[in-house]
């Protein structure tokens, strides 16, 4: 089989809405969509604070943070797997094998990258605000919430590195998914599962799909910025 | 920071010091501001006028002596470059001033001819109107202190007399206002006091006549001879 084949095929599903084909991509968006959502809004906040805050432990929260960005995802796959099993602490709420397993395995993936990528986002806005912020005697909750909103452009750019180490994450997923079909299939796991079995097309249909995926999250996030930003003024 | 007691001065500054690293910055600074007077910090670049000023806000931690005055709450403080927020000068204003009611904001709009910028990005006004917003956003809560770092530095005409005038108002109105300027022109139409610091040292705290008339220190005297 040459490369054309089954790229023509690909297309042929993807135009014909192949029902298994758009299950696979809606399950892969809704998870890593709940996912990413559930770190960003976990981890900006957590980001201001890490920016504008001196505390004790804060530097070894920053180290722990970076450090945590090179997280393997089997790694994280494991360690969820060892929570949610039978035998583990949150056995009882029988997640192994669903979706919110997944989703479960995704955040905790994303949670120190948007932590990391907005503290440095808010350091520099932090430095330019910290003595008005002072003088103007405000409370944190006003602080963190002032930069995240001046700071919008700068978070979608967070948001969407998120959502691709998220959406193109294959090894958590697999190990607390399973890869089941109609229950946990995602993309990644089935871009895997049907190139081993020799089925290209639906696997270069779902790569391709990625590719448009990514394609559109950065045209949507290139339009917020310009939105956002006639030099980044208007709220 | 500890309450003044005090009708005349209204803050009161004892044995400041400020250290970074090895380098001691403000040297044993005692001084009063005297309530409802502007207060002019004068001094060389490097003298420390904006660190003391900082210092006496609140905003930097004194390495040894205290600062006794009202609350950083009843306090403003304008700086030489204001910051503004991604927002609009409507939303800014709110930011700078949160009790301010929409016809309030609205005639301090009128009084600094910024009404036509309301809607306009905080970031893309010209400096003038930049100083003029961050100066009705501080008024506008009526503060009992307003300190101004330079406020008319590189500001046209129209936009200093603007501040300067809005200066005599607020104290007319009672505010203390105590303020840093390069321009001695400027320092003898406003100035009621004088604090002239020269090397991290305050060498002199004297009314603006005595001081302008006839200075104390040598370092004093230089500095009008080049002023």
């Amino acid at each position: 089989m040459d490369f054309f084949t089954p790229l023509i095929l690909a297309v042929q599903m993807l135009i014909g809405f192949d029902a298994d084909l758009y299950e696979i991509i809606g399950l892969s968006l809704q998870v890593s969509l709940v996912a990413v959502g559930a770190a960003l809004v976990l981890g900006l906040p957590l980001g201001a604070l890490l920016a504008s805050f001196q505390f004790i432990g804060r530097g070894p929260l920053i180290v722990i943070t970076n450090t945590l960005l090179g997280l393997p995802p089997v790694v994280v796959g494991l360690l969820v797997y060892l929570l949610i099993s039978r035998a583990g602490p949150l056995g009882f709420l029988d997640l192994l094998y669903s979706p919110a397993a997944m989703m479960l395995a995704q955040f905790i993936l994303v949670l120190p990258l948007s932590i990391a990528l907005s503290r440095q986002v808010f350091e520099g806005l932090h430095q330019d605000y910290n003595l008005l912020f002072k003088s103007l005697n405000l409370s944190w909750k006003t602080r963190v919430t002032t930069l995240l909103v001046d700071g919008r452009a700068a978070l979608v750019t967070i948001a969407l590195v998120c959502f691709g180490r998220a959406i193109s994450e294959v090894g958590a997923v697999i190990l607390v998914g399973g890869n089941i079909k109609h229950v946990t299939r995602v993309m990644t796991s089935a871009i895997a599962l049907e190139t081993a079995r020799g089925e290209l097309a639906f696997a270069l249909a779902l790569g391709l799909v990625l590719l448009f995926i990514a394609l559109v999250v950065n045209i949507i996030s290139q339009q917020i910025r310009q939105y956002f930003t006639p030099e980044d003024r208007y709220g | 920071m500890a309450k003044l007691c005090s009708e005349a001065v209204c803050m009161q500054a004892s044995a400041l010091c400020v250290q970074r690293g090895a380098k001691l910055l403000l040297k044993e600074i005692s001084a009063a501001i005297p309530a409802r007077k502007v207060t002019l910090i004068l001094g060389h670049n490097g003298a420390g006028k904006t660190l003391l000023m900082q210092t006496l806000h609140g905003l930097v931690t004194p390495t040894s002596g205290q600062v006794i005055g009202p609350d950083i709450a009843v306090q403003k403080m304008v700086f030489q470059t204001p910051v503004m927020l991604r927002c609009t000068a409507s939303k800014h204003f709110d930011f700078l001033c949160p009790g301010a009611s929409q016809e309030e904001k609205l005639s301090w709009f009128k009084r600094a001819s910024l009404v036509g910028r309301m809607q306009v990005p905080a970031r893309s006004l010209s400096g003038g109107e930049q100083q003029k917003l961050a100066i009705i956003g501080a008024l506008a809560s009526q503060p009992e202190v307003l300190f101004l770092d330079e406020p008319a530095a590189n500001l046209d005409f129209e936009a200093t007399a603007f501040v300067e005038e809005m200066i005599r108002w607020s104290a007319k109105d009672g505010t203390t206002i105590v303020m840093v300027s390069h321009n001695r022109a400027q320092a003898e139409r406003l100035a009621d006091h004088i604090l002239f610091m020269d090397k991290g040292r305050l060498m002199e705290q004297t009314s603006a006549k005595q001081f302008f008339c006839a200075p104390n220190s040598d370092a004093g005297k230089t500095y009008l001879n080049f002023a």
